[in-house]
């Protein structure tokens, strides 16, 4: 039998399913007779899923007006070879 | 009884999903002109340098650094899918480099979270259910707020690992790759930095005990 602390060790790989069955086995016996390391695997999912739907929101204005600026000064690509033309 | 491990295979599949460049458009691929790549690129690099180094001037002058190093080398890449992966190599070490350079050293105490466990391993706080929907698919602004703050309260190590993984999504191998660490460090650092994260959000979230 595991213990609470040693069930929690393993929550990264249960849940992305990397555990060795007896690992497996032994930590999902516990879960059905230890309602806190439930709630604490159903926390440690939302911990994840919630960071997962942080918005990503558009770069301030101002950056871009800055980026821009800095455009103008980096120099056009050369052109492509154009082949097949001797002097 | 429901399966404990719900949807264990999710986390995989959707850091798989996420990691994809840029959907291109349906037919005719744009081409990446310096325009394009600041259009469709900055915000990337912008937010991912602001989770690495908290502050956002010092985000600005990364993503600048970034971005015109990607437009001066513009010629020499060969597909989305090969720029988004040097982005992401481009910006982890820049901003690696600018924290250095600026000697930003705020390395924040956390307590270990396998601390709060008794001496024979069981826990050694009650531990409630939280009252958050995980079908809520967007964040509210208080949520975002709690956190983007628990994020940066992660002592450095962990917060480079911890915003790869679950804000960027990357998998694991490019993150070792692009920390110079071995696999099974960045699943160390990551877990501890996921138990920091729940203790931390825990107390905002948990259901009020009957």
């Amino acid at each position: 039998m595991i213990t609470c602390r040693e069930l929690v060790e393993l929550l990264i790989d249960y849940i992305t399913d990397e555990l060795p069955p007896e690992r497996r086995q032994a930590l999902e016996q516990h879960l059905q007779r230890c309602p806190p390391c439930l709630a604490y695997l159903e926390t440690y999912r939302l911990t994840i899923k919630l960071t997962r739907r942080l918005p990503r929101c558009p770069p301030p204005p101002a950056l871009m007006q800055r980026l821009h600026a800095a455009l103008k000064s980096v120099p056009p690509p050369p052109p492509p070879p154009t082949g097949g033309c001797y002097a | 009884m429901k399966d404990p491990r719900g949807e264990r295979n999710g986390d995989m599949e959707d850091r798989e999903k996420h990691h994809q460049p840029p959907p291109s458009g349906p037919q005719v691929e744009e081409p990446l002109t310096p325009e394009r790549i600041f259009r469709d690129y900055a915000g990337q690099v912008y937010h991912l340098a602001r989770r690495m180094l908290g502050s956002d001037a010092d985000a600005e002058d990364v993503t600048q650094d970034v971005l015109l190093q990607v437009v001066r080398k513009l010629d020499t890449f060969r597909g989305e899918a090969a720029l988004s992966t040097w982005l992401h190599r481009i910006t982890v070490n820049a901003a690696l480099a600018h924290r250095r350079k600026k000697a930003i050293r705020e390395e924040h105490r956390v307590r270990d979270p396998l601390e709060h466990f008794l001496e024979d391993g069981g826990h050694g706080a009650p531990v409630r259910r939280w009252s958050v929907s995980p079908e809520e698919q967007v964040l509210d602004e208080e949520t975002q707020r709690l956190i983007e703050e628990a994020i940066a309260r992660l002592p450095e190590s962990y917060r480079d690992v911890f915003i790869l993984a679950d804000v960027e999504q990357l998998p694991n191998a490019e993150i070792a790759n692009l920390l110079g660490m071995s696999v099974p460090a960045v699943k160390s650092r990551l877990h501890r930095a996921r138990l920091m994260m729940r203790d931390a959000l825990a107390p905002h979230f948990e259901e009020a005990s009957a």
